[in-house]
C-alpha cells in the first residue's frame, strides 16, 4: 500500500519535478533528444528572471496576494461571524446573496470591470487588482468561516460576557483563536486565488501591476520560446505556495474538514 | 556602422519626415515638445533594436515614446479590448493580422491616408508605395484606405533542415505535392532524422495544401463569406495533409507550439516543415542550431491547381481613440521611413522586412543569403504572389479565428483516427456556418 502510495505521489509530482530540472537547462539542453539524466545545471535562467521585467512582476504578485488576503480575512471573518449569530430571519437569504459574486464565469464581468477601472482610473494599479480579489475571496471567506463558527458553542462567548468581556473582546480573545485551522486553510485559499489569478491580471494590468503569471508568458516570444525562463518563472511561482502552505499544513486539513460536521 | 553614420542616417530620415505642420515651427525643431505617446506591440525583434534609437527620436521631435511589448497572446487579447472600447490609452498600436479584418473592419482604427496623402505631414520620398502591396492588402479597407505600414511580413516557404539527406537520396527540394511524398517516403527516419514537422496552427500550415488542391475557406472574401472547405477537394487535401503528418512527423507534433516544430528542426529530429521565413532563419544563423550548414530553403511545392504560399504582415496604426493622432503618425513614419530599415537591417540584420527598396538592397540580400542560397528573392517572390492574387484575403476576414478554430480540432481528429476526413471536415464546416450565422452573416448554403 504504501509503495502505490509513493508511485501515485510521483505520478502526481512528475510535472513539477519536470518543470524544476527544465529550470536548470539551457535552451538547448532542453531539447536534447534524448534528454539526458545527469547535465550540467546552469542558473542562468533564474540571473535572467532577475534582470529581467519579471522581479517586478513578481514582487507585484506578493504584494497583491497578501493584502487582498489579510483585507478578506479582516472583513470577511467579523461578517462570517455575525451572520453565523444571527437569531433573525433573512441570515440565510443574505448569505446566499454574498455567493453571487461567484456564481458567474469571470469572463462575464471582463467588459464591465475594465470600463469602470478605466473610468476610475484603477487600470494597471495595484489597488484595482486588490479590489478584485477582495470581491470575490470575501465571499470565500464567508462561506468557508461561518460554518466553523455554528460549531462553536455560544456559551463559550456567553461566559465571556458573563466575566464583563465586550462582544468585540468576545470575538477576538475567545473565538477567533479557536478558529486558528479554518483561518489559516480559507487564508491559503484566498492566496492561492489572488496568487494563481491570470485572467483579471491580464485584463486589468499593462506594465506597472503586471502580476508573476502573466510575466511569464511574456517569455513567449513571437520570434521564439524562452523556455528555460518560463520553467524558473514557473518554479518560482510554486515557491511561495509551497512554503505558505508548508508554514500553515498543521491547521490545513483539520481546518478544511472542521466545518464540513455540525458537532 | 559607426555611430557618426547611425546618427547622420537618423538625421536625415528625421529631417526628411519632419516636414512638418504649421505648428511645428515652434519650439526650434521639436514641433512636439513635452508630448508622450504610449505605443504598443507584441514581442518581436524589430522593436527591441528599434527602442535603442528612441532617445535620437526624440532628441528630433521632442516625442518621447513609451513602448510596451508582450507576448502575442496577451497583446492581442488586450488590444482587442481596449480597441472595441474606444480607449485612448494607445496612441500606436500593432495590427496584428489575423486581427486586421476586425479591428479595420469596426472602425476601431485611423484611416492614415490623411497623413501619408498631405505633403503637410509625409514628404514625397517617404514612398509608400515602396510597401510590398501582399504585404499592406491586409492593412486596407474595401474602399481602399490604409490603416497601417507594416513591419514584419511572413512568407511561408519549404524550409529542409537537413537538405543533406535529400541530396543522398538523389532528390532535390520537392517542387509539387507528389514530390513531397516522394522526398518523405526516401529520407523519413534515416539517421534518427523524421521527414517532416508542423506545428498544431492547421488553419496556418493547411490552408496552402487546400488551396493547391483546388479547395477554399471562404466562397469569395472578405463579400461572401460562405465556408466553403468541405469540398471534394477540401476533404482530399485534409486526408492528404493528415497522413503526412502521421505517417512523417514526429510523435506528438500534434500538440507543437511554432517554436517546438522550429526546435525539432534545429536539433536536427526533424527536416522539412512548411512555415514563414521568421521560423526558418534560425535554423542557418543560430548559435544552437545542429543544421546551421545543412539548412536548405524552397518556394512552398504547388498542388494540382498551383502555388499558394501564406504570406501575412503586421503593422503598425493609430487606434480611433488616440488623442495624439499627429504625434502617433510621426512615430510612424520615423520607425518605418527607409532609412530607419534599413539602418536596423544594416546593423541588427533584420530579415523580415516589408520595404521593396530594402529587400532589393545589397545589405538585405547579404543578411539572407543563407548557405549560398538568396533567400530574399524567395521571400520577395512569396509577399508578391499573396498580394497580386488576394488568395490571402480569407486570413483577414473578421470571422476567421472562429472558423480557423474548427479547421484546427477537423484536422487534429483526422490525424488521430478519432473522425474521417469526410465526416471531420464537413462537421467543421456545419459548426462555422452555426458561427457565422449567430455572428449575422449571411451564407448563402
Amino acid at each position: 500500500m504504501q509503495g502505490l502510495a509513493i508511485v501515485l505521489a510521483l505520478l502526481a509530482l512528475a510535472p513539477f519535478l519536470w518543470l524544476l530540472v527544465m529550470s536548470f537547462k539551457t535552451n538547448a539542453e532542453i531539447f536534447r533528444f534524448p534528454p539526458r539524466l545527469f547535465f550540467p545545471a546552469t542558473l542562468e535562467n533564474y540571473a535572467a528572471l532577475w534582470t529581467s521585467e519579471f522581479r517586478t512582476s513578481f514582487a507585484n504578485s506578493l504584494v497583491v496576494s497578501v493584502s487582498s488576503t489579510i483585507v478578506s480575512l479582516v472583513v470577511g471573518v467579523p461578517a462570517a461571524y455575525a451572520l453565523s449569530r444571527w437569531a433573525g430571519r433573512g441570515g440565510g437569504t443574505i448569505t446566499l446573496w454574498i455567493l453571487a459574486s461567484r456564481m458567474a464565469p469571470p469572463i462575464a464581468f471582463t467588459i464591465p470591470y475594465f470600463l469602470a477601472y478605466r473610468y476610475l482610473e484603477l487600470l494597471d494599479t495595484l489597488t484595482g487588482l486588490v479590489l478584485i480579489y477582495l470581491t470575490t475571496n470575501l465571499s470565500l471567506v464567508i462561506w468557508m468561516m461561518r460554518p466553523f463558527y455554528d460549531q462553536l458553542p455560544r456559551s463559550l462567548e456567553e461566559a465571556a460576557w458573563i466575566d464583563g468581556a465586550t462582544m468585540w473582546q468576545g470575538f477576538t480573545r475567545i473565538i477567533l483563536p479557536l478558529s486558528g485551522p479554518g483561518l489559516a486553510a480559507t487564508a491559503i485559499l484566498c492566496f492561492l486565488f489572488a496568487w494563481n489569478d491570470f485572467f483579471f491580471a491580464l485584463i486589468l494590468t499593462r506594465t506597472e501591476a503586471m502580476t508573476a503569471p502573466v510575466a511569464v508568458v511574456n517569455f513567449m516570444n513571437y520570434e521564439g520560446w524562452e523556455w528555460g525562463r518560463i520553467a524558473a518563472g514557473g518554479t518560482m511561482i510554486m515557491l511561495p505556495v509551497l512554503v505558505f502552505s508548508f508554514v500553515v499544513r498543521r491547521y490545513l486539513v483539520s481546518g478544511l474538514t472542521g466545518g464540513a460536521i455540525k458537532g | 556602422m559607426s555611430l557618426l553614420r547611425r546618427r547622420t542616417v537618423l538625421g536625415g530620415a528625421l529631417g526628411a519626415t519632419l516636414a512638418a505642420p504649421a505648428v511645428h515651427a515652434q519650439s526650434g525643431g521639436k514641433p512636439y515638445n513635452g508630448v508622450t505617446i504610449n505605443a504598443s506591440c507584441f514581442q518581436t525583434t524589430y522593436y527591441e533594436y528599434l527602442k535603442n534609437y528612441f532617445p535620437e527620436f526624440q532628441e528630433k521631435t521632442g516625442i518621447k515614446v513609451n513602448f510596451t511589448m508582450q507576448a502575442f497572446p496577451v497583446y492581442n487579447q488586450r488590444t482587442d479590448l481596449e480597441l472595441s472600447t474606444k480607449g485612448s490609452a494607445m496612441d500606436v498600436c500593432n495590427v496584428t493580422f489575423i486581427y486586421s479584418g476586425r479591428w479595420i473592419g469596426a472602425g476601431w482604427m485611423t484611416p492614415l491616408d490623411q497623413f501619408f496623402k498631405d505633403p503637410k505631414y509625409t514628404p514625397a520620398d517617404w514612398d509608400p508605395d515602396d510597401f510590398v502591396a501582399g504585404a499592406q492588402s491586409a492593412m486596407k479597407n474595401a474602399k481602399g484606405e490604409t490603416f497601417a505600414f507594416t513591419h514584419e511580413a511572413g512568407a511561408m516557404l519549404n524550409i529542409a533542415s537537413r537538405y543533406d539527406l535529400i541530396e543522398k537520396a538523389g532528390l532535390k527540394m520537392p517542387e509539387t505535392f507528389d514530390d513531397m511524398i516522394k522526398v518523405c517516403e526516401a529520407v523519413d527516419g534515416k539517421e534518427g532524422v523524421k521527414a517532416f514537422v508542423a506545428d498544431k496552427l492547421h488553419h496556418w500550415n493547411w490552408i496552402p495544401y487546400l488551396m493547391g488542391n483546388g479547395g477554399t475557406v471562404f466562397k469569395a472574401p472578405p463579400e461572401n463569406l460562405t465556408p466553403t472547405f468541405a469540398s471534394p477537394e477540401g476533404i482530399a487535401a485534409a486526408q492528404w495533409y493528415a497522413d503526412l503528418l502521421m505517417k512523417y512527423g514526429p510523435d506528438g507534433q500534434l500538440s507543437y507550439s511554432d517554436d517546438q516544430a522550429m526546435r525539432a528542426q534545429m536539433s536536427g529530429r526533424a527536416n522539412m516543415r512548411t512555415q514563414a521565413i521568421t521560423w526558418g532563419v534560425p535554423l542557418a544563423k543560430d548559435p544552437e542550431s545542429k543544421v546551421a550548414k545543412t539548412t536548405r530553403f524552397a518556394l512552398m511545392p504547388a498542388g494540382p491547381k498551383g502555388n499558394f504560399p501564406g504570406s501575412n504582415s503586421h503593422g503598425l496604426g493609430i487606434p480611433a481613440g488616440s488623442k495624439k493622432k499627429e504625434a502617433a503618425w510621426e512615430f510612424i513614419k520615423w520607425a518605418f521611413s527607409k532609412e530607419t530599415i534599413g539602418m536596423i537591417v544594416d546593423k541588427h540584420g533584420y530579415p523580415a522586412v516589408c520595404r521593396t527598396s530594402v529587400i532589393k538592397s545589397p545589405k538585405f540580400k547579404e543578411v539572407l543569403t543563407l548557405n549560398g542560397q538568396d533567400v530574399a528573392a524567395l521571400y520577395l517572390e512569396v509577399l508578391q504572389l499573396g498580394g497580386k492574387s488576394g488568395y490571402m484575403k480569407y486570413r483577414t476576414v473578421p470571422v476567421f479565428p472562429q472558423v480557423g478554430d474548427k479547421i484546427n480540432k477537423a484536422i487534429e481528429k483526422i490525424a488521430t483516427k478519432q473522425q474521417g476526413a469526410a465526416e471531420a471536415v464537413k462537421q467543421a464546416q456545419a459548426e462555422a456556418v452555426q458561427d457565422l450565422q449567430k455572428a449575422g452573416i449571411k451564407v448563402d448554403l
